[in-house]
Protein backbone atom coordinates (compact mmCIF):
# COMPACT_ATOMS: atom_id res chain seq x y z
CA UNK A 1 0.00 0.00 0.00
CA UNK A 2 0.88 3.39 0.17
CA UNK A 3 0.52 6.37 2.48
CA UNK A 4 1.17 9.93 2.58
CA UNK A 5 3.93 10.00 5.68
CA UNK A 6 3.29 13.71 6.00
CA UNK A 7 -0.19 13.61 6.10
CA UNK A 8 0.37 10.78 8.76
CA UNK A 9 3.09 13.00 10.94
CA UNK A 10 1.05 15.42 10.59
CA UNK A 11 -1.96 13.64 12.10
CA UNK A 12 0.17 11.88 14.96
CA UNK A 13 1.20 15.66 15.90
CA UNK A 14 -2.22 16.55 15.64
CA UNK A 15 -3.47 14.13 17.94
CA UNK A 16 -0.56 14.82 20.45
CA UNK A 17 -1.38 18.11 20.90
CA UNK A 18 -4.58 17.00 21.12
CA UNK A 19 -3.68 14.45 24.08
CA UNK A 20 -1.10 16.85 25.51
CA UNK A 21 -3.98 19.51 25.88
CA UNK A 22 -6.25 17.51 27.17
CA UNK A 23 -4.74 15.90 29.98
CA UNK A 24 -3.33 19.37 30.78
CA UNK A 25 -6.34 20.78 31.29
CA UNK A 26 -7.78 17.74 33.36
CA UNK A 27 -4.59 17.73 34.86
CA UNK A 28 -5.58 21.34 36.47
CA UNK A 29 -9.00 20.15 37.18
CA UNK A 30 -8.28 16.86 39.36
CA UNK A 31 -5.25 19.21 41.18
CA UNK A 32 -8.49 20.93 42.22
CA UNK A 33 -10.04 18.00 43.25
CA UNK A 34 -7.59 16.90 44.97
CA UNK A 35 -6.90 19.85 47.08
CA UNK A 36 -10.94 19.86 47.63
CA UNK A 37 -10.47 16.24 49.03
CA UNK A 38 -7.76 17.12 51.16
CA UNK A 39 -9.68 20.25 52.52
CA UNK A 40 -10.45 19.53 55.71
CA UNK A 41 -14.11 20.87 56.90
CA UNK A 42 -13.75 24.09 58.82
CA UNK A 43 -17.19 23.46 60.42
CA UNK A 44 -19.64 21.34 61.49
CA UNK A 45 -20.38 18.20 59.26
CA UNK A 46 -23.71 19.09 57.19
CA UNK A 47 -25.53 15.87 57.57
CA UNK A 48 -27.25 16.42 54.32
CA UNK A 49 -24.50 17.58 52.55
CA UNK A 50 -22.38 15.10 53.54
CA UNK A 51 -25.28 12.41 52.26
CA UNK A 52 -25.66 14.17 49.27
CA UNK A 53 -21.92 14.06 48.41
CA UNK A 54 -21.61 10.09 49.00
CA UNK A 55 -24.74 9.33 46.96
CA UNK A 56 -23.10 11.41 44.39
CA UNK A 57 -19.54 10.16 44.64
CA UNK A 58 -21.03 6.99 44.07
CA UNK A 59 -22.88 7.60 41.00
CA UNK A 60 -19.93 9.51 39.73
CA UNK A 61 -17.82 6.35 39.99
CA UNK A 62 -20.39 3.64 38.79
CA UNK A 63 -20.45 5.66 35.90
CA UNK A 64 -17.23 4.57 35.52
CA UNK A 65 -16.50 7.50 33.08
CA UNK A 66 -12.76 7.33 33.48
CA UNK A 67 -12.08 4.25 31.54
CA UNK A 68 -10.61 5.20 28.36
CA UNK A 69 -8.01 3.44 27.10
CA UNK A 70 -5.77 6.29 26.02
CA UNK A 71 -5.29 7.49 29.73
CA UNK A 72 -4.67 3.42 31.01
CA UNK A 73 -2.54 3.79 28.19
CA UNK A 74 -0.57 6.94 28.93
CA UNK A 75 0.10 5.64 32.36
CA UNK A 76 -2.73 7.94 33.53
CA UNK A 77 -5.32 5.35 34.54
CA UNK A 78 -3.48 3.88 37.92
CA UNK A 79 -3.44 7.79 39.35
CA UNK A 80 -7.23 8.03 38.67
CA UNK A 81 -7.89 4.48 40.07
CA UNK A 82 -6.28 6.37 43.50
CA UNK A 83 -8.45 9.66 42.98
CA UNK A 84 -11.16 7.40 42.63
CA UNK A 85 -10.75 5.74 45.69
CA UNK A 86 -10.33 9.07 47.74
CA UNK A 87 -13.95 9.17 48.14
CA UNK A 88 -14.38 5.87 50.29
CA UNK A 89 -11.08 6.80 51.70
CA UNK A 90 -12.62 10.34 52.95
CA UNK A 91 -15.40 9.87 54.27
CA UNK A 92 -13.80 6.95 56.76
CA UNK A 93 -11.05 9.80 57.36
CA UNK A 94 -14.20 12.31 58.34
CA UNK A 95 -15.84 9.59 60.61
CA UNK A 96 -11.85 9.63 62.22
CA UNK A 97 -11.68 13.04 62.59
CA UNK A 98 -15.64 13.58 64.24
CA UNK A 99 -14.38 10.42 66.81
CA UNK A 100 -11.67 12.34 67.43
CA UNK A 101 -12.83 15.41 67.88
CA UNK A 102 -15.25 13.54 70.18
CA UNK A 103 -12.81 12.13 72.11
CA UNK A 104 -11.39 15.55 72.80
CA UNK A 105 -13.88 16.72 74.11
CA UNK A 106 -14.11 13.73 76.35
CA UNK A 107 -10.63 14.49 77.57
CA UNK A 108 -11.23 18.01 78.42
CA UNK A 109 -14.35 17.08 80.11
CA UNK A 110 -11.95 14.42 82.27
CA UNK A 111 -9.59 17.08 82.73
CA UNK A 112 -11.98 20.20 83.81
CA UNK A 113 -13.96 17.83 86.41
CA UNK A 114 -10.89 16.71 87.59
CA UNK A 115 -9.78 20.35 88.18
CA UNK A 116 -13.32 20.96 89.82
CA UNK A 117 -12.92 17.97 92.54
CA UNK A 118 -9.90 19.47 93.61
CA UNK A 119 -11.95 22.68 94.69
CA UNK A 120 -12.97 22.83 98.39
CA UNK A 121 -16.83 23.42 97.01
CA UNK A 122 -17.06 20.63 94.59
CA UNK A 123 -14.83 17.71 95.92
CA UNK A 124 -13.77 19.01 99.26
CA UNK A 125 -15.18 19.17 103.06
CA UNK A 126 -17.46 22.81 101.43
CA UNK A 127 -19.20 20.15 98.87
CA UNK A 128 -22.76 19.55 98.42
CA UNK A 129 -22.77 15.81 98.89
CA UNK A 130 -24.58 15.25 95.94
CA UNK A 131 -22.70 17.76 93.89
CA UNK A 132 -19.60 15.52 94.76
CA UNK A 133 -20.94 12.61 93.86
CA UNK A 134 -22.44 13.68 90.71
CA UNK A 135 -18.98 15.31 89.55
CA UNK A 136 -17.41 12.38 90.54
CA UNK A 137 -19.52 9.57 88.69
CA UNK A 138 -19.55 11.98 85.78
CA UNK A 139 -15.90 12.06 85.76
CA UNK A 140 -16.22 8.20 85.29
CA UNK A 141 -18.61 8.04 82.74
CA UNK A 142 -16.47 10.77 80.43
CA UNK A 143 -13.72 7.92 81.09
CA UNK A 144 -16.23 5.37 79.92
CA UNK A 145 -17.15 7.73 77.28
CA UNK A 146 -13.32 8.49 75.81
CA UNK A 147 -12.83 4.96 76.02
CA UNK A 148 -15.37 4.07 73.75
CA UNK A 149 -14.67 6.65 71.29
CA UNK A 150 -10.94 5.63 71.21
CA UNK A 151 -12.05 2.07 70.42
CA UNK A 152 -14.15 3.40 67.71
CA UNK A 153 -11.40 5.47 66.29
CA UNK A 154 -8.59 2.42 66.21
CA UNK A 155 -11.48 -0.05 64.66
CA UNK A 156 -11.31 2.42 61.90
CA UNK A 157 -7.75 2.71 61.63
CA UNK A 158 -7.20 5.85 63.44
CA UNK A 159 -5.09 7.35 65.86
CA UNK A 160 -6.41 7.87 69.66
CA UNK A 161 -7.34 11.55 70.40
CA UNK A 162 -5.33 12.01 73.82
CA UNK A 163 -5.42 15.56 74.00
CA UNK A 164 -8.17 17.82 74.44
CA UNK A 165 -10.34 20.25 71.95
CA UNK A 166 -8.06 22.64 71.27
CA UNK A 167 -10.62 25.35 71.08
CA UNK A 168 -12.73 24.32 74.16
CA UNK A 169 -9.52 23.90 76.36
CA UNK A 170 -8.90 28.10 75.54
CA UNK A 171 -12.47 28.58 77.22
CA UNK A 172 -11.24 26.31 79.76
CA UNK A 173 -8.19 28.48 80.92
CA UNK A 174 -9.70 31.63 80.20
CA UNK A 175 -12.62 30.58 82.75
CA UNK A 176 -10.23 28.50 85.82
CA UNK A 177 -9.31 32.13 87.52
CA UNK A 178 -13.09 32.86 87.81
CA UNK A 179 -13.83 29.15 89.50
CA UNK A 180 -14.11 30.86 93.26
CA UNK A 181 -17.79 29.15 94.18
CA UNK A 182 -20.24 26.53 92.62
CA UNK A 183 -21.92 29.09 90.24
CA UNK A 184 -18.97 29.79 87.76
CA UNK A 185 -17.50 26.00 88.18
CA UNK A 186 -21.82 24.74 87.40
CA UNK A 187 -21.85 27.23 84.61
CA UNK A 188 -19.29 25.93 82.83
CA UNK A 189 -19.75 22.03 83.07
CA UNK A 190 -23.26 22.84 81.41
CA UNK A 191 -21.14 24.53 78.52
CA UNK A 192 -19.01 21.42 78.37
CA UNK A 193 -21.79 19.11 78.86
CA UNK A 194 -24.11 20.41 76.38
CA UNK A 195 -21.26 21.18 73.51
CA UNK A 196 -20.61 17.81 74.03
CA UNK A 197 -24.10 16.83 73.50
CA UNK A 198 -25.07 19.10 71.15
CA UNK A 199 -21.72 17.85 68.77
CA UNK A 200 -22.80 14.33 68.97
CA UNK A 201 -26.06 15.12 67.57
CA UNK A 202 -24.51 16.65 64.92
CA UNK A 203 -22.25 14.29 64.59
CA UNK A 204 -25.29 11.52 64.20
CA UNK A 205 -26.18 12.03 61.17
CA UNK A 206 -22.98 12.84 59.95
CA UNK A 207 -21.48 9.79 60.44
CA UNK A 208 -21.22 7.06 57.71
CA UNK A 209 -19.57 3.83 59.77
CA UNK A 210 -22.52 2.10 61.69
CA UNK A 211 -20.50 1.43 64.53
CA UNK A 212 -19.07 4.79 65.26
CA UNK A 213 -23.10 6.15 65.27
CA UNK A 214 -23.73 3.54 67.80
CA UNK A 215 -21.49 4.84 69.73
CA UNK A 216 -21.85 8.48 69.45
CA UNK A 217 -25.52 7.91 69.75
CA UNK A 218 -25.83 5.56 73.11
CA UNK A 219 -23.71 8.52 74.37
CA UNK A 220 -25.06 12.36 73.25
CA UNK A 221 -27.92 11.48 75.69
CA UNK A 222 -25.83 11.08 78.33
CA UNK A 223 -24.15 14.18 78.22
CA UNK A 224 -27.57 16.15 77.89
CA UNK A 225 -28.60 13.88 81.36
CA UNK A 226 -25.18 15.84 82.55
CA UNK A 227 -26.64 18.83 81.42
CA UNK A 228 -30.00 18.63 82.56
CA UNK A 229 -28.97 17.76 85.99
CA UNK A 230 -26.52 20.28 86.08
CA UNK A 231 -29.03 23.43 84.56
CA UNK A 232 -31.14 22.22 87.99
CA UNK A 233 -28.09 21.98 90.25
CA UNK A 234 -27.14 25.94 88.58
CA UNK A 235 -31.16 27.36 89.11
CA UNK A 236 -31.14 26.03 92.77
CA UNK A 237 -28.00 27.71 93.60
CA UNK A 238 -28.86 30.93 91.79
CA UNK A 239 -32.10 30.36 93.79
CA UNK A 240 -30.00 30.60 97.22
CA UNK A 241 -31.44 26.94 98.57
CA UNK A 242 -27.95 24.54 97.30
CA UNK A 243 -29.67 22.50 100.47
CA UNK A 244 -32.22 21.60 98.15
CA UNK A 245 -29.43 20.03 96.11
CA UNK A 246 -30.51 15.83 97.89
CA UNK A 247 -31.57 12.78 96.72
CA UNK A 248 -34.64 13.12 96.35
CA UNK A 249 -35.05 17.04 96.53
CA UNK A 250 -37.69 18.63 99.12
CA UNK A 251 -40.57 18.67 96.02
CA UNK A 252 -42.50 20.79 97.98
CA UNK A 253 -40.03 23.44 98.14
CA UNK A 254 -38.81 23.51 95.23
CA UNK A 255 -39.31 26.80 93.01
CA UNK A 256 -41.96 25.99 90.22
CA UNK A 257 -39.49 26.73 87.74
CA UNK A 258 -37.67 24.14 88.68
CA UNK A 259 -40.07 21.62 87.02
CA UNK A 260 -38.87 22.46 83.68
CA UNK A 261 -35.38 24.45 83.70
CA UNK A 262 -32.97 20.91 83.32
CA UNK A 263 -34.76 20.35 79.62
CA UNK A 264 -35.30 24.12 77.73
CA UNK A 265 -36.05 22.47 74.30
CA UNK A 266 -37.98 20.37 72.94
CA UNK A 267 -35.55 19.40 70.53
CA UNK A 268 -32.32 19.08 71.30
CA UNK A 269 -30.03 22.58 69.37
CA UNK A 270 -26.65 22.01 67.24
CA UNK A 271 -26.06 24.93 67.49
CA UNK A 272 -23.14 24.47 69.78
CA UNK A 273 -21.95 21.56 68.06
CA UNK A 274 -18.09 21.82 67.80
CA UNK A 275 -17.05 21.33 64.04
CA UNK A 276 -15.81 17.93 62.88
CA UNK A 277 -12.00 18.48 62.92
CA UNK A 278 -11.63 20.52 65.76
CA UNK A 279 -10.26 18.07 67.77
CA UNK A 280 -9.02 15.96 64.81
CA UNK A 281 -5.42 14.15 65.58
CA UNK A 282 -3.13 16.67 63.07
CA UNK B 1 4.67 0.69 3.35
CA UNK B 2 6.76 0.77 6.68
CA UNK B 3 7.38 3.21 9.13
CA UNK B 4 9.77 2.77 11.80
CA UNK B 5 9.11 3.27 15.79
CA UNK B 6 11.53 5.87 16.95
CA UNK B 7 11.22 5.32 20.75
CA UNK B 8 12.81 2.22 20.93
CA UNK B 9 16.94 1.03 20.81
CA UNK B 10 17.51 1.24 16.77
CA UNK B 11 18.87 -2.03 16.82
CA UNK B 12 15.76 -3.42 18.06
CA UNK B 13 13.60 -1.71 15.58
CA UNK B 14 10.78 -3.81 13.51
CA UNK B 15 9.19 -2.84 10.49
CA UNK B 16 5.64 -2.54 11.56
CA UNK B 17 3.62 -4.05 8.78
CA UNK B 18 0.08 -2.37 8.51
CA UNK B 19 -2.45 -1.69 5.76
CA UNK B 20 -3.47 1.70 5.02
CA UNK B 21 -7.19 0.36 5.73
CA UNK B 22 -6.05 -0.40 9.14
CA UNK B 23 -3.96 2.55 10.15
CA UNK B 24 -7.09 4.86 9.38
CA UNK B 25 -9.14 2.80 11.46
CA UNK B 26 -6.92 2.74 14.54
CA UNK B 27 -6.48 6.60 13.79
CA UNK B 28 -10.08 6.67 13.89
CA UNK B 29 -10.03 4.95 17.17
CA UNK B 30 -7.58 6.91 18.97
CA UNK B 31 -9.19 10.07 17.82
CA UNK B 32 -12.24 9.05 18.61
CA UNK B 33 -10.94 7.72 22.10
CA UNK B 34 -9.64 11.27 22.60
CA UNK B 35 -12.62 12.80 22.06
CA UNK B 36 -15.13 10.83 23.96
CA UNK B 37 -13.07 10.17 27.44
CA UNK B 38 -11.24 13.23 27.82
CA UNK B 39 -14.37 15.20 27.54
CA UNK B 40 -16.05 12.77 30.00
CA UNK B 41 -13.76 12.85 32.36
CA UNK B 42 -13.60 16.51 32.36
CA UNK B 43 -17.46 17.00 32.69
CA UNK B 44 -16.88 14.07 35.66
CA UNK B 45 -14.48 16.13 37.24
CA UNK B 46 -16.30 19.57 36.96
CA UNK B 47 -19.64 17.66 38.42
CA UNK B 48 -17.41 16.36 41.20
CA UNK B 49 -15.88 19.51 42.14
CA UNK B 50 -19.61 21.36 41.94
CA UNK B 51 -20.68 18.84 44.15
CA UNK B 52 -18.08 19.55 46.47
CA UNK B 53 -18.63 22.99 46.38
CA UNK B 54 -21.96 22.77 47.40
CA UNK B 55 -21.40 20.51 50.18
CA UNK B 56 -18.49 22.68 51.76
CA UNK B 57 -21.29 25.88 50.65
CA UNK B 58 -23.39 24.48 53.26
CA UNK B 59 -20.93 22.73 55.46
CA UNK B 60 -21.95 23.75 59.32
CA UNK B 61 -25.50 24.19 58.78
CA UNK B 62 -27.36 21.67 61.05
CA UNK B 63 -30.25 19.73 59.97
CA UNK B 64 -33.03 20.44 62.28
CA UNK B 65 -35.71 21.73 60.39
CA UNK B 66 -38.85 20.14 59.91
CA UNK B 67 -38.76 20.94 56.20
CA UNK B 68 -35.61 19.05 55.99
CA UNK B 69 -36.47 16.12 58.06
CA UNK B 70 -39.23 15.92 55.54
CA UNK B 71 -37.65 15.60 52.84
CA UNK B 72 -35.43 12.54 53.95
CA UNK B 73 -37.72 10.72 55.29
CA UNK B 74 -40.49 10.79 52.21
CA UNK B 75 -40.12 7.69 50.33
CA UNK B 76 -37.30 5.94 51.68
CA UNK B 77 -38.09 2.49 52.92
CA UNK B 78 -35.92 0.45 55.23
CA UNK B 79 -36.71 -2.74 57.04
CA UNK B 80 -37.12 -2.38 60.74
CA UNK B 81 -35.99 -5.99 61.87
CA UNK B 82 -34.02 -4.75 64.04
CA UNK B 83 -36.40 -2.91 66.83
CA UNK B 84 -36.27 -5.51 69.35
CA UNK B 85 -39.51 -5.32 71.30
CA UNK B 86 -39.87 -4.94 75.05
CA UNK B 87 -41.19 -6.92 77.36
CA UNK B 88 -43.08 -4.11 79.17
CA UNK B 89 -46.24 -4.87 77.34
CA UNK B 90 -48.16 -8.48 77.54
CA UNK B 91 -49.76 -7.81 74.72
CA UNK B 92 -49.63 -10.66 72.27
CA UNK B 93 -50.00 -8.27 68.98
CA UNK B 94 -46.35 -7.81 69.43
CA UNK B 95 -43.84 -8.79 66.91
CA UNK B 96 -39.99 -8.36 67.12
CA UNK B 97 -39.81 -9.29 63.58
CA UNK B 98 -42.65 -7.57 61.99
CA UNK B 99 -41.22 -4.67 59.64
CA UNK B 100 -44.77 -2.65 59.10
CA UNK B 101 -47.14 -0.75 61.29
CA UNK B 102 -51.01 -1.29 61.36
CA UNK B 103 -52.50 1.67 59.81
CA UNK B 104 -56.49 1.61 59.75
CA UNK B 105 -57.17 2.87 63.25
CA UNK B 106 -59.09 5.84 64.78
CA UNK B 107 -56.32 8.16 64.16
CA UNK B 108 -54.21 5.97 62.25
CA UNK B 109 -52.93 6.45 58.45
CA UNK B 110 -54.84 6.28 55.89
CA UNK B 111 -54.39 3.28 54.13
CA UNK B 112 -52.73 0.02 54.07
CA UNK B 113 -49.54 -0.79 56.28
CA UNK B 114 -46.54 1.82 56.16
CA UNK B 115 -43.43 0.78 55.79
CA UNK B 116 -39.82 1.72 56.39
CA UNK B 117 -39.11 4.68 57.66
CA UNK B 118 -42.86 5.97 57.79
CA UNK B 119 -43.88 2.75 59.88
CA UNK B 120 -41.13 4.32 62.55
CA UNK B 121 -42.66 7.77 62.43
CA UNK B 122 -46.17 5.85 62.66
CA UNK B 123 -44.39 4.37 66.23
CA UNK B 124 -43.08 7.37 67.20
CA UNK B 125 -45.93 9.30 66.58
CA UNK B 126 -48.05 6.89 68.99
CA UNK B 127 -45.44 6.19 71.32
CA UNK B 128 -45.68 10.63 71.56
CA UNK B 129 -49.29 10.63 71.37
CA UNK B 130 -49.24 8.38 74.59
CA UNK B 131 -46.89 10.24 76.66
CA UNK B 132 -48.89 13.45 75.95
CA UNK B 133 -52.34 11.74 77.12
CA UNK B 134 -50.81 10.17 80.28
CA UNK B 135 -49.06 13.33 81.33
CA UNK B 136 -52.62 14.25 80.79
CA UNK B 137 -54.19 12.07 82.75
CA UNK B 138 -51.82 12.87 85.26
CA UNK B 139 -52.54 16.81 85.37
CA UNK B 140 -56.10 15.80 85.39
CA UNK B 141 -55.75 13.37 88.14
CA UNK B 142 -53.91 16.00 89.88
CA UNK B 143 -56.31 18.86 89.59
CA UNK B 144 -58.87 16.54 91.21
CA UNK B 145 -57.30 16.17 93.80
CA UNK B 146 -56.45 12.22 93.17
CA UNK B 147 -52.90 12.47 94.04
CA UNK B 148 -52.78 14.41 97.34
CA UNK B 149 -50.50 17.27 97.36
CA UNK B 150 -48.95 17.99 94.22
CA UNK B 151 -45.35 20.41 94.42
CA UNK B 152 -45.52 23.44 91.80
CA UNK B 153 -42.62 21.47 90.25
CA UNK B 154 -44.03 18.76 89.20
CA UNK B 155 -46.75 20.39 87.45
CA UNK B 156 -44.21 22.21 85.82
CA UNK B 157 -42.86 19.31 84.87
CA UNK B 158 -45.55 17.89 83.62
CA UNK B 159 -47.18 20.35 81.88
CA UNK B 160 -43.34 21.07 80.23
CA UNK B 161 -42.93 17.64 79.37
CA UNK B 162 -46.53 17.34 77.44
CA UNK B 163 -45.45 20.49 75.18
CA UNK B 164 -42.52 18.69 74.69
CA UNK B 165 -44.04 15.06 73.57
CA UNK B 166 -46.84 17.31 71.75
CA UNK B 167 -44.41 18.92 69.53
CA UNK B 168 -42.42 15.58 68.99
CA UNK B 169 -46.24 13.89 68.07
CA UNK B 170 -46.44 17.11 65.46
CA UNK B 171 -42.76 16.66 64.00
CA UNK B 172 -43.80 13.07 63.39
CA UNK B 173 -47.04 13.72 61.81
CA UNK B 174 -45.66 16.33 59.72
CA UNK B 175 -43.46 13.86 57.98
CA UNK B 176 -46.45 11.69 57.44
CA UNK B 177 -48.23 14.24 56.13
CA UNK B 178 -45.55 15.44 53.78
CA UNK B 179 -45.84 11.82 53.04
CA UNK B 180 -49.43 11.75 51.40
CA UNK B 181 -50.29 9.98 54.85
CA UNK B 182 -52.78 10.25 57.61
CA UNK B 183 -51.73 11.73 60.75
CA UNK B 184 -51.41 9.44 63.80
CA UNK B 185 -53.55 10.52 65.95
CA UNK B 186 -54.12 7.89 68.30
CA UNK B 187 -51.64 6.43 70.55
CA UNK B 188 -49.66 3.02 70.71
CA UNK B 189 -52.23 0.53 72.29
CA UNK B 190 -50.31 -1.92 72.87
CA UNK B 191 -48.07 -0.24 75.27
CA UNK B 192 -51.69 1.81 76.67
CA UNK B 193 -53.43 -1.43 77.13
CA UNK B 194 -49.81 -3.22 78.20
CA UNK B 195 -48.29 -0.98 80.56
CA UNK B 196 -49.90 2.04 81.39
CA UNK B 197 -53.82 1.58 81.79
CA UNK B 198 -52.56 -1.08 84.15
CA UNK B 199 -50.09 1.19 86.08
CA UNK B 200 -52.23 4.15 86.05
CA UNK B 201 -54.79 2.39 87.74
CA UNK B 202 -52.18 2.04 90.50
CA UNK B 203 -51.30 5.16 90.87
CA UNK B 204 -51.79 7.15 94.32
CA UNK B 205 -49.75 9.67 94.44
CA UNK B 206 -46.97 11.68 92.86
CA UNK B 207 -43.93 9.36 92.87
CA UNK B 208 -46.38 6.90 91.36
CA UNK B 209 -47.29 9.17 88.65
CA UNK B 210 -43.36 9.73 88.36
CA UNK B 211 -42.20 6.30 88.21
CA UNK B 212 -45.13 5.73 85.34
CA UNK B 213 -43.70 8.68 83.56
CA UNK B 214 -39.94 7.51 83.55
CA UNK B 215 -40.64 4.13 82.28
CA UNK B 216 -42.56 6.00 79.34
CA UNK B 217 -39.52 8.48 78.62
CA UNK B 218 -37.40 6.09 78.67
CA UNK B 219 -39.09 3.73 76.43
CA UNK B 220 -39.31 6.46 74.06
CA UNK B 221 -35.47 7.09 74.05
CA UNK B 222 -34.51 3.71 73.61
CA UNK B 223 -37.03 3.35 70.73
CA UNK B 224 -35.39 6.28 69.11
CA UNK B 225 -32.06 5.06 69.84
CA UNK B 226 -32.83 1.84 68.19
CA UNK B 227 -34.68 3.49 65.71
CA UNK B 228 -31.64 5.65 64.39
CA UNK B 229 -29.87 2.16 63.59
CA UNK B 230 -31.99 1.14 61.86
CA UNK B 231 -33.51 4.44 59.72
CA UNK B 232 -32.44 5.05 56.51
CA UNK B 233 -33.44 8.59 55.51
CA UNK B 234 -30.56 11.08 57.13
CA UNK B 235 -33.11 14.05 58.12
CA UNK B 236 -35.29 11.26 60.03
CA UNK B 237 -32.00 10.21 61.97
CA UNK B 238 -31.42 13.52 62.46
CA UNK B 239 -34.86 13.92 63.69
CA UNK B 240 -34.63 10.58 66.40
CA UNK B 241 -31.34 12.51 67.42
CA UNK B 242 -32.80 15.81 68.11
CA UNK B 243 -35.23 14.34 70.15
CA UNK B 244 -33.80 11.25 71.79
CA UNK B 245 -31.98 13.27 74.08
CA UNK B 246 -34.51 15.40 75.46
CA UNK B 247 -36.53 11.64 76.86
CA UNK B 248 -33.54 11.34 78.47
CA UNK B 249 -33.60 14.89 80.41
CA UNK B 250 -37.37 14.23 81.02
CA UNK B 251 -35.70 10.63 82.49
CA UNK B 252 -33.07 12.54 84.55
CA UNK B 253 -35.24 14.67 86.29
CA UNK B 254 -37.90 12.82 86.82
CA UNK B 255 -34.72 10.32 88.67
CA UNK B 256 -33.60 13.15 90.40
CA UNK B 257 -37.30 13.82 91.33
CA UNK B 258 -38.16 9.84 92.82
CA UNK B 259 -34.52 10.00 94.40
CA UNK B 260 -32.86 8.22 91.97
CA UNK B 261 -29.29 8.40 90.77
CA UNK B 262 -30.17 10.92 87.62
CA UNK B 263 -28.01 9.46 85.28
CA UNK B 264 -27.78 5.86 85.78
CA UNK B 265 -26.46 4.70 82.49
CA UNK B 266 -23.15 5.24 80.94
CA UNK B 267 -24.00 4.45 77.82
CA UNK B 268 -28.06 5.11 76.45
CA UNK B 269 -29.64 1.72 76.42
CA UNK B 270 -31.93 0.11 73.47
CA UNK B 271 -33.72 -2.41 76.63
CA UNK B 272 -37.59 -1.51 76.11
CA UNK B 273 -37.06 -0.08 72.04
CA UNK B 274 -40.55 -0.65 70.40
CA UNK B 275 -41.28 -1.96 67.65
CA UNK B 276 -43.63 -0.98 64.39
CA UNK B 277 -46.06 -3.64 65.16
CA UNK B 278 -47.38 -1.86 68.18
CA UNK B 279 -50.69 -1.52 67.55
CA UNK B 280 -51.99 2.41 66.78
CA UNK B 281 -55.16 3.84 68.03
Amino acid sequence: MTIDERALAERVEESRDLHSTSLRDTRVALDEMVELSREPSARAVDPEAGHHVAQETGRLLSKGVMGGGALAAAGFGAVLVGLMSTPAFAAQTTDVQMLQTAASIENLAIATYGVALTLPFIGGADAVPVVKTFVTTTVQQHKDHLQAFNSAITTLGGKEQKDPDPVLLGVVNKAKPGLTGPAPVVALAIQLETGAAETYVAFTSALSDVTARKVTTSIMGIEAQHAAVLLAVQALVAAGHPEYITLPPPLAMLPAAAGSIGFPDAFYKTDQARPATEGAVK
Amino acid sequence: MTADRHDSNPSEIEPIRISEAELGAMTADMDEMHHASLPALRDAVDEWKQLHHDARASAGKVVHTLASRRRFLIGSGVALGGLALAACGSSSKSSPSSTSAPAGNGGGTKSGALTGDLAIVALAAGLENLAVATYQGGIDAATKGKLGAVPPAVVTFAQTAQKHHRAHADAWNAILSSAGKSKVTGVDKTVKTGVVDPAFAKVKNVGDLANLALELENVAAATYLNGIGVIEGKAGIATAATIQPVELQHAAILNFVLGKYPVPDNFAKTTGARAPSDALG
